[in-house]
């Protein structure tokens, strides 16, 4: 049978079942080296088989041509690169006295942590990101400009567009959204039922662990999409202020989730997503790659953070003044302050477990002086910020979206500009809240309860805002898809902003401390604060970036699908919680009574996945058949409404001008901009 | 706007304050030998780095060097003040990462300090402080259009940062070994290594980037009107030596010796 006469996707199936084979049971070998146990049926092989089947059914379905795309490039080069960095390593190591070479998983731990490095650049360098900088250092110019292949193929490729990058993005957080999901989905059936089913221990800790993290990058580049895609438009900037480090800063998140997902071929880790010390020092390889891929994603955040805010006060549109900004424009300046400093913390945080554990330097070892209280105050300086960085872009998308369909004008447009920017500075006040239970010195748990309580004030600011634009507006009967997502944000945002002073205040989080009280909890504030606005304006902005409408029916079902069993989910958390069900557990004790509800909650979470299914289904099923609409959907009167889908390179023909209010929906005779 | 001033004031202007710089690191170190009063080396140090930010770093700059040019977006002098603000926006973020380093030393060593070399710490750390008042004079010296002082005054600087890492890297770092400040000793030691280190990685790529510079002047690609590259590696060299002057005293002079 001749290969290339048949159809694309009989050529990706039959790639897709070779390279999960291919992946699955090299890494169940890889995992016999290790422990001399051979396990076909590996978990982790199998989640890393499915990486390795998605690229072979991408390479199989579009032939040759796809080598030459700067993904695959860049993902290559990340190999060798991996590989040459831990001989580089293994051969100093052979240099040295007293040292074996290699280990446990071919390589040493050293080689692992120098290959993972030197494959992270080499992505960077193969893909083609570094190229203009080469030839700056060198004294050549280069083009200030480059041009974009048309049709698919520019996605895959280095791009300075913006916007490109923010569909980039997009797609990428999408992508470790259902890995992520997928890795719950895994521990929530573990979960089902009292008693150990189909995972061990181990595997089932790296999942909980890696569930988190590649969420938190996946929501880190789902913001990051969202903000690049929008800021330029909304400042009437025809592009970011640096292009080149923009798109260094999504290509870097590439090689970073490859990294954070490679931890689970290495021995996985059983720290949880805080890769808490002295646990950390005992875990298998598994954690370095997890520390190493989440200090590499660190610097997509910074950079793009630093792009952003320099986007912002470089390059706005005429007579766009500080309170003629759009409100997601000052959510995205307040998330990025957090983005560009507080990031270095969790950076240096890992980065000295990573010099204990592989020079021995015991910053954490507390038979040497060390103490192991300081990583959690390096940890959470960025790690409780970081939640406002989540969180405040999603709530300026409520703000954004909310008068549009309410045709009001936004209630309190300076105090829910400054509200962002307040919430934003006194997140840096409060870390050691996550600490209340760890030893630290005790004085120190009260100044953290107020200032954590203090942020209340400026989330109820918001909140007040939005009810007063919602009151005594015409509601339309038939509720868009966007507007839907924007009032489940809102009303689930609430649920996790109430549950959120019980565990602030020291003598009750004492109790709920490592419950699941705070898992529904968290939950409940990242859906409200990111999930459900993402979704908002994915479904709302889809038609400015492809010129196509998401089909409502399907979004509808998405939903309707989605918003009970999610709540049902994260209540029944607290409750659970509340009687003593622990978090991050394996398994529970029958007699507490928790197995119907763990069933119950493990039937929500699929409820979930499946409406996230659905919106995929809807994405894939527009793009291919869905009806052009090149207008302004929405009746908007934001810029980027003003000008024809989808939008051209450089954005506008000419620059506008801003000369009114950019919320006075409802109001005669205004206009936000001139064109 | 160093070019609108004649080259003797600002050739005095960069002497005076090298030397304000160079008695307050002599009496800081007088102050460590004598009564070690934290709070002293504390306000001497924010004085040096003010000192540093404004003459040397120029970090006025950020407000807009001059007005005029705000309609032509593709003009160099608009997108210099555009690079400048995302150089310096880098460099707070850097400031976090030695921040932290720094909440590292006193969490660990709290009011101690390790038994170190103090002649080889006053030496290194006035070679740094020499280095970046020829930093100062190169870039002066750019602005003004003389290539021939900038190379001068440039090599010297990549010179002095080449000394320093020796210094630290090669001397400091094994005579700290013998005196029994061993990385995998304690955790102390570890900070000092950590801090050292990570200091010595930034003042390395601040040399490279000064040979970068240094090559494309070469090539011609700068003059007094458009050297924005030059000015990003001499701010990010004044930069390593601010880090350095907040390292100086938290590493040599502050804390009793353990």
């Amino acid at each position: 049978m001749n290969r290339l006469t048949q159809p694309g996707w009989v050529r990706g199936l039959l790639s897709l079942v070779f390279g999960l084979a291919l992946g699955s049971q090299g890494l169940a070998f890889l995992q016999f080296l290790a422990t001399k146990t051979y396990n076909p049926f590996d978990v982790g092989s199998w989640v890393l088989g499915s990486v390795v089947a998605a690229l072979t059914f991408f390479a199989g379905a579009g032939g040759k041509k796809v080598f030459h795309l700067a993904l695959m490039r860049g993902l290559g080069w990340q190999f060798l690169g991996t590989l040459a960095g831990g001989f580089l390593a293994e051969f100093l190591r052979a240099l040295l006295p007293d040292m074996e070479p290699f280990g446990k998983f071919g390589f040493s731990e050293p080689a692992w942590v120098l290959g993972a490095i030197v494959g992270a650049v080499s992505f960077l360098a193969g893909a083609g990101v570094l190229t203009d900088w080469f030839k700056w250092a060198k004294g050549e110019s280069t083009p200030e400009h480059h041009h974009d292949p048309d049709g698919w193929e520019k996605y895959f490729g280095v791009s300075l567009d913006h916007k490109v990058i923010g569909v980039q993005y997009t797609f990428t957080s999408l992508l470790l959204l259902s890995y992520g999901g997928l890795f719950a989905l895994l521990f929530r059936t573990e979960l089902a039922k009292s008693g150990m089913q189909f995972l061990d221990l181990n595997v089932y800790n790296t999942l909980m662990g890696l569930h988190g993290m590649v969420m938190i990058v996946s929501i880190l580049l789902g913001i990051a999409g969202v903000m690049n895609y929008l800021v330029p438009l909304l400042l009437g900037a025809p592009d970011m202020a640096f292009p080149r480090i923009n798109a260094f800063s999504f290509w870097i998140a590439v090689p970073a989730a490859v990294l954070l997902l490679s931890s689970m071929a290495l021995g996985g880790f059983d720290t949880g997503w805080t890769g808490y010390p002295p646990l950390a020092l005992r875990a298998p390889v598994g954690i370095q790659m997890f520390y190493v891929g989440v200090w590499v994603a660190g610097w997509s955040s910074i950079l793009g953070a630093l792009n952003l805010i320099v986007s912002v006060l470089r390059l706005r549109a005429k007579g766009m003044t500080a309170f003629k900004m759009p409100i997601f424009v000052w959510a995205a300046v307040a998330t990025s302050i957090i983005s560009l400093t507080a990031t270095q913390m969790i950076g240096l945080a890992f980065q000295l477990v990573i010099f204990q554990r592989v020079v021995g330097m015991p910053f954490f070892d507390a038979a040497k002086g060390g103490n192991p209280i300081l990583f959690q105050h390096l940890f959470w300086f960025y790690s409780h910020p970081v939640v406002y960085v989540f969180i405040l872009p999603g709530l300026g998308i409520i703000s954004e979206l909310l008068p549009v369909f309410l045709r009001k004008p936004l209630f309190g447009y300076k105090w829910i500009a400054m509200s962002s920017l307040a919430i934003a500075l006194v997140g840096f006040l409060v870390w050691a809240h996550h600490m209340f239970a760890s030893g630290m010195n005790e004085y120190l748990r009260v100044p953290f309860m107020y200032s954590t309580l203090l942020v209340a004030v400026p989330t109820g600011v918001k909140f007040f805002s939005w009810v007063a634009t919602i009151w005594q507006a015409k509601i339309p009967r038939d509720m868009p898809t966007p507007l839907l997502f924007v009032f489940a944000g809102i009303f689930v945002f609430l649920l996790g902003g109430l549950s959120g002073p019980p565990n602030a205040t020291v003598s009750t989080d004492l109790h709920l401390t490592d419950t699941y009280f705070i898992v529904g909890h968290f939950h409940d504030t990242m859906f409200g604060g990111y999930v459900f606005p993402f979704f908002a304006a994915l479904y709302y902005w889809f038609p400015k970036v492809f010129a196509k409408r998401l089909d409502e029916k399907l979004g509808k079902i998405h939903f309707w699908l989605m918003t009970p069993s999610f709540i049902f989910l994260t209540l029944g958390m607290m409750k659970i919680g509340l009687l003593g069900m622990r978090r991050r557990i394996a398994d529970y004790d029958p007699a507490l009574g928790f197995d119907i509800w763990h069933l119950l909650l493990t039937i929500s979470a699929y409820l979930v996945a499946a409406s996230v299914l659905i919106f995929f289904i809807n994405v894939y099923k527009t793009l291919k058949n869905g009806e052009p609409v090149t207008g302004n959907v929405w009746n908007s009167r934001s810029p980027e409404w003003q000008v024809p889908s989808p939008m051209p390179a450089y954005n506008y023909d000419r620059p506008f001008e801003v000369v009114g209010e950019p919320y006075d929906y409802g109001v005669p005779g205004s206009t936000y901009v001139k064109m | 706007m160093e070019h609108h001033q004649n080259s003797g004031n600002l050739l005095r202007q960069g002497v005076n304050v090298f030397i304000i710089l160079a008695v307050l690191t002599a009496l800081e170190f007088a102050v460590a030998v004598t009564s070690a009063s934290m709070l002293l080396l504390v306000t001497m140090a924010i004085i040096k780095a003010g000192l540093v930010l404004w003459n040397y770093m120029h970090v006025s700059k950020l407000g807009g060097e001059d007005e005029g040019h705000e309609d032509d977006r593709e003009s160099y002098a608009f997108k210099t003040e555009t690079n400048r603000l995302g150089l310096w926006l880098f460099l707070l973020s850097d400031a976090f990462l030695f921040a932290g380093l720094l909440v590292t030393r006193f969490n660990l060593m709290g009011l101690t300090r390790l038994p170190l070399n103090q002649t080889l710490g006053l030496v290194v750390t006035s070679v740094l402080l020499i280095s970046s008042f020829f930093m100062n004079r190169a870039e002066v010296q750019m602005s003004q259009g003389n290539k021939k002082g900038f190379t001068t005054n440039i090599v010297i600087t990549i010179a002095l940062g080449v000394v320093f890492l020796l210094g630290v890297l090669g001397v400091e770092w094994r005579l700290a070994a013998a005196e029994g400040v061993i990385a995998s000793a304690n955790a102390a030691s570890a900070a000092f290594y950590m801090m050292t280190g990570m200091h010595a990685f930034h003042v390395l790529t601040g040399v490279i980037f000064l040979l970068i510079v240094l090559r494309n002047t070469g090539k011609g690609l700068y003059n007094e009107e458009k050297h924005w590259p030059v000015e990003a590696a001499t701010v990010y060299w004044h930069f390593i030596d601010l880090v350095w002057i907040f390292f100086y005293p938290a590493l040599y002079l502050i804390g009793r010796l353990m």
